[in-house]
């Protein structure tokens, strides 16, 4: 009796169980449709252009490190894939880093919305290169002294410089991405 | 062997330079062809575009006489955060009196903001800030093809996009199509696509199809380029459908035996309206045309119509025409005659009595006989009306002046109806008047025992009996002013103008015949009976 109660009651427990599995981080699927990005950049134009037209309490408070837009065709073929994925990351860690202390030092509230997208479109960003199975990589923390930096002192400066490394870089390595590649073909 | 080496290296070298002359040539014209778009379109100076991921081109203009020698002019540039650099310039010649100064770069860095200085002698004429990837000018799309889809109304047009890395995903095509006769083209769009199906076209029409492509703006973005070659291609011939092709027959169809319907059951309507008899007098006069070919003289003289009085006397050669008048007025004693100017009975006492009393009597008893129908007259209500009616007339409208020349001139042929006192009337009147087969009544009886109350008898044959006094005109005016109740006949000397007006009462009085042969007449076309009013004659005249 106890033993068919036990069994019952097991096979209930699995069946529970099963339904309300854990979620296993299953793999995600490529997102390959550049339209997303696309929609990335129209913000981070957006805050540009706000930028721009802001007069009082929009400045940043220190300089900061953000990485280099400049594409040189023939200089990024030659990289390979691995490497153009870690100047990406790189560079969208840089950005999130001083996009977060310009958000400290920014008194203007129409801009804190702003600034508060492009640092979520960042993080956006990074979720859609793991879909590309691109691996993450995390650069150290000490950013002074990287390779493909620059200094960014202003705050129009760094949102256009954000503009810029969305349009090239990050575009570059997703459309090129290769498990884009493997379902277009 | 070895000149055989030498010289198929030497024509393997002659078409080398000439293929490079070709593409030379044919880089060179299109650099004009977009440098002729960039002077339109970019208001900025040094006008610059890239062509590829790695061309770029910056220009200026400027004119022949102000340019000054090439080492005069320094074209330097500076990416961000890097040091400057110097471009080569060349000079190339343009329309118009113009030169080119030109910078061409093979290896160019983009998503960074470039600085441009053009110092001429040290001086700075031009300062631009740009971003390579944001001034595109790419070539037309290149192996445009048009071809049919296989259904109707629709094309499909195809292309090659620039040969550009990377960058396929961010162009936008425009695709321009349109009838070849006509000018005007509809546009389509298309995005980082290679290929077009154009819809709602027209069946069986030659299109013309061009291509042009941009890039979208997005991550890069640049100038329209200009429009490929055209293509032309003709659309598939329209198909009838069968459905709509039956049910237009069976409709048209059933249109048609509809209208014939109509038609057949209102033919006879139709045909009156359309091809109406065309009225003929052939029913009022037997015999006239079918027997005597329309000889009217003939045909009196054998027949014996109904409505005329014919008698066979009228018809003697040395007689004038008789004019007859059947009258039928009786009047009221009472009433009055109007008085007739003397002038009218001086012209008709001029007329000669001999003639007018033998032809009378030889008349007399024909006349009886006729009048004999209309005895037992008597005047009527209508008659007295008439008669005032007819006096108030002539008084008020015929003024003094007028009627000098009416009385002399008026002739009015009327018939006495009654046979008693007829001899002593047709003697009195005959007196003084034209020969004539005309009954007339004198004053004294008139109002009584005649009919009429006009009298004025005055007629002249025709045979050329007629004195001149007796010659008279007819003032039409003055008689086509009355009333429609009276007939008034006038007999003018070479001919006859009656200008008589039909008269209401004449169903009931009876009819009147008048002719005269060798008149003019101008018989009216109403076959209306009328009725002559007998004018009262001043005896003593």
């Amino acid at each position: 009796m106890l033993q068919k109660t036990g069994r019952g009651l097991l096979a209930l427990l699995l069946i529970v169980l099963e339904w309300t599995r854990p979620g296993l981080p299953s793999p995600l699927r490529p997102i390959c449709d550049l339209r997303v990005l696309n929609h990335f950049i129209k913000e981070a134009r957006d805050a540009e252009v706000a930028m721009k037209s802001c007069r009082e309490g929009c400045s940043l408070s220190e300089s900061v490190t953000v990485p280099q837009t400049t594409v040189d065709f023939d200089v990024w073929e030659k990289k390979n894939a691995l490497e153009q994925a870690q100047e990406v990351q790189t560079g969208l860690w840089l950005l999130q880093q001083a996009l977060s202390l310009l958000r400290t030092s920014v008194t203007n509230t129409a801009l804190h919305s702003h600034i508060d997208n492009s640092i979520r479109n960042l993080l956006s960003i990074n979720a859609v290169l793991r879909s590309l199975n691109i691996q993450e990589y995390t650069p150290p923390a000490s950013a002074v002294g990287l390779e493909g930096t620059w200094r960014a002192s202003s705050a129009t400066d760094l949102l256009q410089v954000h503009v810029n490394f969305l349009r090239g870089k990050v575009h570059l390595l997703l459309s090129d991405a290769q498990a884009c590649q493997q379902d277009v073909s | 062997m070895t000149c055989d080496h030498l010289s198929r290296l030497l024509a393997l070298l002659v078409i080398f330079c000439a293929a490079q002359t070709a593409s030379m040539v044919q880089g060179a014209r299109d650099f004009e062809k977009k440098a002729s778009k960039l002077l339109q379109e970019e208001p900025e100076n040094p006008k610059c575009f890239a062509g590829g991921r790695k061309d770029f081109t910056c220009f200026w203009e400027e004119d022949e006489e102000r340019a000054g020698s090439l080492d005069q002019y320094s074209f330097t540039y500076n990416y961000q955060n890097e040091n400057s650099s110097r471009c080569p310039l060349r000079i190339v010649p343009a329309a118009g009196g113009k030169r080119l100064f030109v910078c061409h770069l093979n290896r160019t860095q983009m998503f960074v903001q470039m600085d441009i200085q053009v110092h001429r002698e040290e001086m700075l004429i031009h300062n631009r800030s740009l971003f390579i990837e944001l001034v595109f000018l790419l070539d037309p799309p290149g192996n445009v093809t048009v071809s049919s889809t296989g259904q109707q109304g629709q094309l499909s047009v195809g292309w090659v996009p620039p040969p550009l890395k990377y960058m396929e995903d961010s162009m936008m095509y425009e695709v321009i199509y349109a009838p070849v006769d006509r000018h005007v083209g509809q546009v389509e769009v298309a995005r980082a696509s290679s290929e077009l199906i154009l819809r709602g076209l027209q069946s069986g029409t030659k299109y013309k199809v061009q291509v042009r492509v941009k890039l979208d703006g997005m991550s890069y973005n640049g100038y329209w380029s200009a429009w490929s070659d055209p293509v032309f291609m003709e659309t598939l011939p329209s198909e009838l459908d069968p459905l709509i092709m039956s049910l237009t027959l069976i409709i048209s169809f059933i249109f048609i035996l509809l209208c014939l319907t109509m038609l057949l059951s209102h033919h006879r309507f139709l045909i009156k309206k359309i091809w109406p008899t065309i009225p003929t007098p052939d029913s009022k006069f037997q015999g006239l045309f079918t027997v005597y070919g329309g000889d009217f003289r003939e045909w009196l003289g054998q027949t014996n119509g109904g409505l005329w009085l014919t008698p066979a006397l009228i018809y003697s050669e040395e007689c004038p025409s008789p004019l007859e008048v059947l009258s039928e007025l009786s009047l009221c004693p009472s009433m009055a005659s109007p008085p007739l100017p003397p002038k009218a009975s001086r012209a008709l006492s001029a007329v000669r009595k001999e003639d007018v009393k033998t032809e009378l009597d030889e008349r007399e008893p024909l006349e009886r006989g006729d009048s004999a129908p209309t005895d037992g007259w008597r005047p009527t209500p209508h008659d007295h009306w008439l008669m005032e009616r007819l006096r108030a007339h002539h008084q008020h409208q015929v003024p003094r002046s007028q009627l000098s020349l009416l009385e002399s001139q008026d002739a009015y042929v009327t018939l006495s109806t009654n046979n008693q006192g007829e001899d002593g009337l047709l003697d009195d009147t005959f007196e003084e008047a034209v020969p004539l087969e005309v009954l007339f009544a004198s004053r004294k009886t008139v109002l009584c025992e005649s009919h009429s109350d006009l009298g004025s008898v005055q007629q002249s044959s025709g045979s050329g009996r007629l004195s001149s006094q007796s010659s008279f005109e007819y003032p039409n005016q003055a008689w086509t002013a009355k009333g429609p109740l009276y007939t008034y006949m006038a007999v003018a000397d070479s001919g006859v103008s009656m200008d008589y007006s039909p008269m209401s009462r004449a169903d009931d009085i009876g009819k009147v015949v008048i002719y005269a042969n060798e008149y003019k007449n101008e018989i009216p076309a109403h076959r209306r009976p009328f009725l002559s009013r007998q004018y009262p004659v001043h005896d003593e005249g």
